[in-house]
Formats: C-alpha cells, sequence, structure tokens
C-alpha cells in the first residue's frame, strides 16, 4: 500500500545538450515508510500550528457581536464583486498596474497550484490523482509550469519592490516576514520546476520533492501569523462586504452608541480588521495622510486588529483616546485616537482602494459616532456645529428667515405640488453667497428648459455633516424633519446642487423613511443637453470630481458632458475615481484649522497647475473651499465657477431669475 | 448640593410671530418652542457645578405638554430629574403669580442653589427670578457671568454696564439668574436622550391663580418696523472705529 504507484517512467523524456528535461515532471518513484510518517507527522505539526494561530483569529471574529442589519442580499452583485476582485484581481491591477499584475499572477498561479499540491501530497499516500504519464496529467503539469514561471517572476518582482524600491505606503518599517513569505514562494517554484529536470531515480528528485513539500509545511503556519492571513480571509471578506458605498450600518437597540468598546466591533469590521493586507494603497490616497495630518487609514484597521489582539471583543477598554486629554489612562491610547478619526474627510478613497474589501467609512464613522454620541468628543467647533443644527436647522447657523429672504429676493417660486421638481436648496444653496449664486443661476437654467420646479417653503439640513460626525441624534431629527415636509408637499423629484444633499437623502435617510427620487443638477442638465445652448466659449476648464458625486454616487462622465460643452475640458492629474479631497467632506468644512497643510490648498494648486483658465466644480462645498485658497494666489489664478454656472453663462441674458 | 434650575419654554426665534384673536396673546398654533436662552446657560452652569462639586440638578418648568419636551432636552443634557408645573395660562399671569406657583412646586426640595435664566427672550421682564428669591427668602444675585462655590458660600461674577464687572461673595442657599454667554454649551447627544427616558419627571399642578393679579396684560402687538438710514461721518479710522462701536452696542452683533 505504501508504495501506491510505480513512479513514472521517464516517458517523452529529452536530452537536450547534455540536459535532462523531461515534458513532465519527475515523482519519486517509491516512498519509504519513514518518508511516509515523516510526511504525516510534518502535516499533522504544520496545519496543528496554522490553526493554533488562526483559531484565536477565528474565534475573536466569531466572537464579536453581530452585525444585525447584515444580509446577503443581493446575492447576484456579491458573486460578481468576487469574480470580478477575487478572481479576475480586477482593482488589484486596475488601480496599481505593474504590482497589481505581479501580485495577480502570484495569485492565479497559487489556484493553478491547488491541483498540483493536492496531488503532491496525496502521491505518496497512493492516492494521486494526476499522473505524470497520463495525457491530462502531462497537460497539467505543463499549464502549472507555465504559471510556476511567472509566479517566481513575479515574486522576485514583488521582493525587489519591496526591499529595494520600498514604496513609503508600504510602510517604514521592512516587513522581514514578507520577505520570508516571498522566498518561500519563490522555492515552491523552483522546486516545482526542477522536478522537469530532474531523472525520475535517483537522489536528486527525492531531494526536490521534500524541498518542495517542506517549504509547504513551513508555509502554511506562517500564513495566519503575518499579512499573508489575507490568503485565507480576504476572498470570504471581498465576498462578504457591506453591500453598499460608505454604509453606515442603523444603530440597534438602546444600547448602541457606534463603535464605542471593542463589544461594538462587529464581526464584519474583525473579519476586515485581519484581512488587511498592508499595502498602504488606502494611506497613499488619503487627503489625510498626504498633508500632514494624524490620521492614517491604514492604522485605524491595523490598530482595530492591534486593539482586538490586545483586549479581545468583549472588552469595555475605550477604542478612541483623546489624546489632548486621558492619554495616560487608556490602555489602548496606543493604537486609535480620538484625533485621527475627526480628521477623515470620508472622501471615501480608502473604501475605494482597498482591494480585500476592507470597509473604512463604517469604522471610521462608527468610531466618531461612538465618540459623538455619548458626548466624549468635545470640540469648539463641533458643538458649535451641532448646536447650530438644533438650533437653526441649518449647519451655517443663520436663521431661517435669511433663506426666506433670499427666495424672495431671488423670485424663486414656493413648491406647491403643480410644479415637476422641488429644487432642494441646502444648508449652502439657502444661505451662502456663492451657493445662492449657483442656485440663482441653475434657476435660470430650469427656466430656460422650460422645467417647472419650486423650493420648500421650510427646509433644514439633509444631516450630512452630522451623520459623519457621528451625531445620530442631529441627524435622526434633520431627516425626520426633510422626510416629513417633503411628503407634506408631495413632492415626487427633487433635484440639488449639492452632491453632499444628494447622497445623504437619497442613501442616508433610508433609515428613517423613503425619500422622493432626487438628482443631481449634472446629471438633470445632462440629460438636457440638447436642449441648453451648445457655445464652447473656447476655454479650458478643469474639472474637479467632488467625492460624494464620483466615488459615492458614480457620476463622472455627466458634469464632462456640461463642462465640455461650455469649454475645452482638462483633466487633473488625478480625477474620476481617484480624484483628490478638497477638505471639506466629513463635516470638516465646519471645524477648525487643520494640521499641517490644508487639504484645499493642495488640491486647488493641483487643478491650477494644469494651466487651466477656469476650475469647473460641482459642488458648493468644493467651491467654498477652492475660493479662498485660488484668491490667495499668486499671478492669475483660474476662474472658479459651478457647472450650472458654465450653463448659466451661455443663456440669453434676459431669462435672469429674480429680475422678471 | 442641590441645585434647581427654573427654565421657560419659548418660541423658537426664527418663528413667524402673530397675535391671537383677542389681541391679548400671541397665535401659539403652528409655532415651534424652544428652551430660553439665558436658561440654557443657568442650566448649562448648574451641570458645570455638579461636574465639578457632585450633587444633583432638578429642573423645572411651568406651561402645558409640550413645555416637556424642552424639560426632556434638559434631562437628555445632563439634569437629573424633572418638575413639570402644568399650567395652561401663563400668558396671563403676572410675574408674582408665576413666582408663587413656581415656589409652591418646590417647597419640598430645599435647593441650595437656585439658577434661573436672567431673562425671558418672549416677555424679557427679568424679574421671576428675583421674585422668586424674595418669596423664598433667599439671596440673589443677577445677571451672573461666573459661579464659584466657596466652601459654604458662593462667589459670583455679574455684568455691569459699559464692561465693568462685579464680583460679590454671598452665602448659600441662594438664587442666582445667569446672563447668556459665559459657558459654551453642550450638545444633545444620543445617550443623552436614551438616559433621559429612564430618568423622573414628576407632574403637578399650577394652582388657580389668586384673585386680584397685580398686572394684567392689555394687548401685545408686533413692533413697528422703522428702517433708519445713519451717515457715519469723518476719516476711514473714525468712520471704521464708530462702526464697530454701533454694531457692538447698537446692533450688538459683535
Amino acid at each position: 500500500m505504501y508504495v501506491a504507484r510505480v513512479g513514472a517512467r521517464p516517458m517523452g523524456a529529452a536530452f537536450i545538450s547534455g540536459m535532462h528535461l523531461s515534458a513532465t515532471l519527475a515523482e519519486p518513484a517509491h516512498f519509504s515508510r519513514l518518508e511516509i510518517a515523516l510526511l504525516l507527522v510534518g502535516m499533522v505539526v504544520s496545519t496543528a500550528l496554522f490553526f493554533w494561530r488562526f483559531g484565536p483569529i477565528l474565534r475573536i471574529i466569531f466572537r464579536s457581536r453581530k452585525d444585525t442589519d447584515f444580509s446577503l442580499h443581493p446575492v447576484g452583485k456579491r458573486v460578481w464583486d468576487f469574480f470580478a476582485e477575487v478572481l479576475c484581481q480586477a482593482k488589484v491591477i486596475r488601480q496599481r498596474p505593474l504590482p497589481g499584475l505581479a501580485h495577480a499572477f502570484v495569485f492565479w498561479g497559487f489556484l493553478a497550484f491547488v491541483l498540483v499540491t493536492l496531488n503532491h501530497i496525496a502521491t505518496p499516500l497512493g492516492l494521486s490523482f494526476l499522473h505524470p504519464s497520463s495525457y491530462a496529467g502531462r497537460f497539467y503539469f505543463i499549464f502549472a509550469a507555465l504559471w510556476a514561471l511567472l509566479v517566481a517572476v513575479a515574486i522576485a518582482g514583488l521582493f525587489v519592490r519591496r526591499f529595494l524600491a520600498r514604496p513609503i505606503w508600504l510602510g517604514e518599517k521592512v516587513s522581514y516576514e514578507s520577505g520570508v513569505i516571498a522566498l518561500l514562494i519563490f522555492l515552491l517554484m523552483v522546486s516545482y520546476l526542477a522536478a522537469f529536470f530532474v531523472a525520475p531515480d535517483g537522489a536528486g528528485i527525492r531531494a526536490v520533492w521534500w524541498t518542495h513539500t517542506l517549504t509547504l509545511l513551513v508555509f502554511l503556519p506562517l500564513i495566519p501569523h503575518t499579512k499573508h492571513l489575507h490568503l485565507v480571509l480576504s476572498p470570504v471578506t471581498v465576498f462578504l462586504k457591506r453591500n453598499g458605498f460608505s454604509k453606515i450600518p442603523p444603530l440597534s437597540g438602546d444600547e448602541d452608541f457606534g463603535l464605542v468598546t471593542g463589544r461594538d466591533v462587529t464581526q464584519l469590521i474583525s473579519l476586515q480588521a485581519y484581512s488587511c493586507v498592508e499595502c498602504g494603497r488606502c494611506t497613499e490616497h488619503c487627503p489625510a495622510s498626504n498633508t500632514g495630518k494624524v490620521l492614517n487609514p491604514k492604522e485605524i484597521i491595523l490598530g482595530t486588529r492591534s486593539y482586538l489582539n490586545e483586549f479581545g471583543p468583549a472588552s469595555e477598554t475605550p477604542l478612541l483616546t483623546d489624546t489632548k486629554i486621558d492619554s495616560p489612562d487608556n490602555p489602548a491610547a496606543k493604537y486609535m485616537s480620538m484625533e485621527a478619526a475627526f480628521e477623515c474627510t470620508t472622501c471615501g478613497s480608502c473604501e475605494f482602494q482597498c482591494p480585500v474589501g476592507i470597509q473604512h467609512l463604517p469604522i471610521i464613522i462608527g468610531l466618531r459616532r461612538g465618540a459623538t454620541n455619548t458626548g466624549t468628543w468635545e470640540d469648539p467647533h463641533g458643538t458649535k456645529l451641532f448646536l447650530a443644527l438644533e438650533k437653526n436647522g441649518n449647519a451655517l447657523g443663520l436663521s431661517a428667515t435669511e433663506r426666506d429672504k433670499f427666495i424672495q429676493k431671488q423670485g424663486l417660486p414656493i413648491f406647491d405640488g403643480t410644479q415637476e421638481y422641488c429644487l432642494w436648496l441646502g444648508c449652502m444653496g439657502g444661505y451662502d453667497p456663492k451657493g445662492r449664486e449657483i442656485i440663482a443661476d441653475f434657476a435660470r437654467v430650469m427656466q430656460h428648459l422650460g422645467t417647472t420646479f419650486g423650493v420648500l417653503k421650510k427646509e433644514k439640513c439633509t444631516g450630512d455633516p452630522a451623520r459623519r460626525l457621528g451625531n445620530d441624534l442631529a441627524f435622526q431629527s434633520m431627516a425626520e424633519f426633510g422626510l416629513k415636509a417633503l411628503e407634506t408637499a408631495k413632492v415626487q423629484k427633487i433635484v440639488a446642487i449639492c452632491p453632499h444633499c444628494v447622497r445623504t437623502i437619497s442613501n442616508d435617510w433610508r433609515e428613517y423613511g423613503v425619500a422622493p427620487e432626487i438628482e443631481h443638477h449634472s446629471e438633470f442638465m445632462a440629460r438636457h443637453k440638447s436642449l441648453l445652448p451648445q457655445q464652447s466659449s473656447g476655454e479650458s476648464i478643469v474639472y474637479h470630481d467632488p467625492c460624494y458625486l464620483g466615488r459615492y454616487r458614480e457620476v463622472y462622465e455627466q458634469p464632462r458632458e456640461i463642462v465640455s460643452m461650455a469649454g475645452d475640458l482638462v483633466e487633473a492629474p488625478r480625477s474620476h475615481e481617484r480624484s483628490f479631497c478638497c477638505g471639506a467632506g466629513g463635516g470638516l468644512a465646519f471645524l477648525g484649522e487643520e494640521n499641517g497643510e490644508r487639504v484645499s490648498h493642495v488640491r486647488a494648486a493641483e487643478l491650477a497647475g494644469t494651466g487651466a483658465q477656469i476650475v469647473g466644480t460641482a459642488c458648493p462645498f468644493c467651491n467654498t473651499m477652492f475660493r479662498d485658497t485660488l484668491s490667495a494666489m499668486d499671478g492669475a489664478p483660474p476662474q472658479l465657477l459651478d457647472i450650472a454656472q458654465l450653463t448659466a453663462r451661455a443663456l440669453p441674458q434676459t431669462q435672469k431669475a429674480g429680475e422678471q | 448640593m442641590k441645585i434647581l434650575v427654573a427654565i421657560k419654554q419659548v418660541p423658537e426665534r426664527d418663528a413667524q410671530i402673530s397675535i391671537a384673536g383677542d389681541g391679548r396673546w400671541i397665535d401659539e398654533s403652528d409655532l415651534n418652542y424652544t428652551i430660553n436662552e439665558p436658561d440654557a446657560y443657568a442650566l448649562e452652569e448648574a451641570l458645570q457645578l455638579k461636574d465639578k462639586n457632585g450633587g444633583e440638578v432638578v429642573v423645572l418648568c411651568a406651561g402645558p405638554e409640550r413645555v416637556t419636551s424642552t424639560l426632556r432636552e434638559a434631562l437628555a443634557k445632563g439634569a437629573d430629574r424633572a418638575i413639570h408645573i402644568e399650567a395652561d395660562d401663563l400668558g396671563h399671569r403676572d410675574t408674582l403669580g408665576l413666582a408663587q406657583v413656581l415656589a409652591e412646586a418646590i417647597k419640598d426640595e430645599s435647593p441650595d442653589l437656585i439658577l434661573t435664566g436672567l431673562q425671558s427672550d418672549d416677555l424679557g421682564l427679568g424679574q421671576t427670578g428675583v421674585v422668586l428669591a424674595e418669596i423664598l427668602g433667599m439671596p440673589h444675585a443677577t445677571i451672573i457671568m461666573q459661579v464659584e462655590v466657596t466652601g459654604a458660600g458662593l462667589k459670583v461674577k455679574r455684568e455691569l454696564e459699559d464692561g465693568w464687572f462685579q464680583h460679590v461673595e454671598m452665602p448659600l442657599p441662594a438664587l442666582l439668574t445667569i446672563q447668556s454667554g459665559g459657558n459654551k454649551l453642550r450638545y444633545a447627544t444620543l445617550m443623552g436622550i436614551k438616559k433621559a427616558k429612564t430618568k423622573e419627571m414628576k407632574t403637578v399642578q399650577a394652582a388657580a391663580p389668586a384673585a386680584g393679579q397685580t398686572i394684567t396684560l392689555e394687548r401685545v402687538y408686533l413692533p413697528e418696523k422703522q428702517k433708519k438710514t445713519e451717515m457715519l461721518t469723518g476719516t476711514p479710522a473714525e468712520i471704521a472705529a464708530k462702526l464697530v462701536e454701533k454694531l457692538k452696542f447698537e446692533v450688538r452683533v459683535i
């Protein structure tokens, strides 16, 4: 029994320049009892070591709080994401082409090697299913050999990148474990390929076979201990991730205030934290990390993991520490700081970029919820914002009568149920001077198109800044007010100039009711493009993708169509889904001065650096952030116009709203 | 230390006020109500004193059913108990009558300190606290910016005219009427609202108003709007200085 099969004959063997190259791989013809015993012991030890390390991680994940809102539905999308992101490695390759492709080769090679490896271990036990002499076996072993070549080259390339090129995103410290893993993978491939070059009888094949086997046995227990745990977890993580971008789960029960302690960390968060492969794509694209702030999204994920490792999912130790007040008291202070959590602009680059399905925003916003809902977050600007929302119902803290005056002055009709659209003003459109200009121009565009519209008599903030800063109480009251106001007015369709309003109404409000259909004015204008004046001024216009329109809503082309009508579209170095934030999101427009460089300065300089004559925006918050920065620039800074203003410029002058 | 905070609920600042049919009060339908601003600062002062010195904060509010929302908010911000004095006719009670109602409702409480806002945003009489102190036989101080507990007594900072302040030491128990802006207000939190649900809210009935009130309300009316334009003259520096003064002391926006 122990000599399962008389090893393959050197069928089709050929001698090229004196070297023995076989058209199939060689296997030892015979395994002694001792060898089989050694293999079995090795397998048991290796597997035991694997579970010795992986078991506690699984326990932490399973003992974390259940995600009460989790649903597998829609499965189709999950299967598709799994196919695209895991099997095709689409995101890995698209967002970092060269290393991404190298990684994809290693991954696909691993898949090709599943059968090879199983067969390799099965052979001495007499259970082999791929015979080197059979046609199927010969075909498959050569197929795998091609992959082995690709994997060997790719892993060598990745090794060079990590240890010689050393991009800063991989972290300051060199991970020696990664080097060991790379060497093991290289050794696996080389020892596989070597079997094509040795004779099936003799010491050579035995050495090759055992090298391959031992490498496998060493590799397995290293997985759970290192970031290579993503081999096991990330396919599951990608399949199970929350359905929707920046999806903030509803709070469950009276004791849930967000992520306060380990007890609030959910299974999905644990799973995601342990899946992190530490590639640093999140950090590479993070506006906070790029401008000298404390926040590093990768460290938030690794901080969560370290917290779970040290304290576990049942711990009452706070997750966040206010480094300004109580750093020495909290043993978890070394992991995550409140300062970092509140530096996030919620631009979503991290979540968009993550190749292993980690969803940073529910975690960062969850941490903020934990701090704000319990009143632990004490920030004078934040408090002022929340009080303004409580008292005035708008984020700017102005009297609601200011909005009434603007509506009256501008001659905007009040929505009475007869009009097609409700024009949602938002805080910026209703109270901010520049936002009001955008509204006035967009109203002219709608009038030109003959579209009937009206504005709500009373409107409060959608609650977006409260939502992103983790104030569920203020958010709920805003959402409920808005839903009721729209329902009472019998609104069917809404159009808004602010992507934050659009996102919050269409998505975040769902927790409290169903809002009417809403679209952004870029979508509205692009649909009516043929009826709008096609008069290009010939000026060059660089378009800035707002985070909440692009990554959040996947609207990239409509605003570009509008811009192209008004002038010559220029692309910024970072555009579309890689657009760099203006710094206003996540409620940060209302908070105090930033640490380090201002995000808006970096982005405005990048936009101005394209040499375009005009910066085209599609969000009143981006607009306000760039306004100050551009006006402070030396020389002749580009003009700053919203897409509604770009369109309105070409309209006949007689149709000025408010002058009728 | 037991601190009692007397709160009033008033129409929101942005509210479009109209006069009721009988011309003797405002039309209360379709109005949104909120905490009287100086009372919010009185509550904040009480909560900060409790944070520093320990003790209990009890909030007190007279009015119809709707005032319980303001009491709930006060509980959410950190008050321990609430007393709701049910009365639907506050507009027709004079200050003395109201102060008597408040005094009656707290006769078993024996607080160390009573705080109120210095005046209400709607009527602006500024007397309720003072009259209440008189009825209870307590010393009082008005327009208070800062409070410090010193052993058995208090050290308070009063705001006087023209940027002057007065520092007063006084014994306990005492009543203070609090000026707006002395502290930073806290925001309401979800946790606070949830906790507030389990806190005690006692409802007592206000006694019928005594016959022969000292003050009777004859008529309420909206202020007649007038637009006044004044040209400032002088050098730019002088104009700027005058403008700043007017913005500070006449328009009171900076």
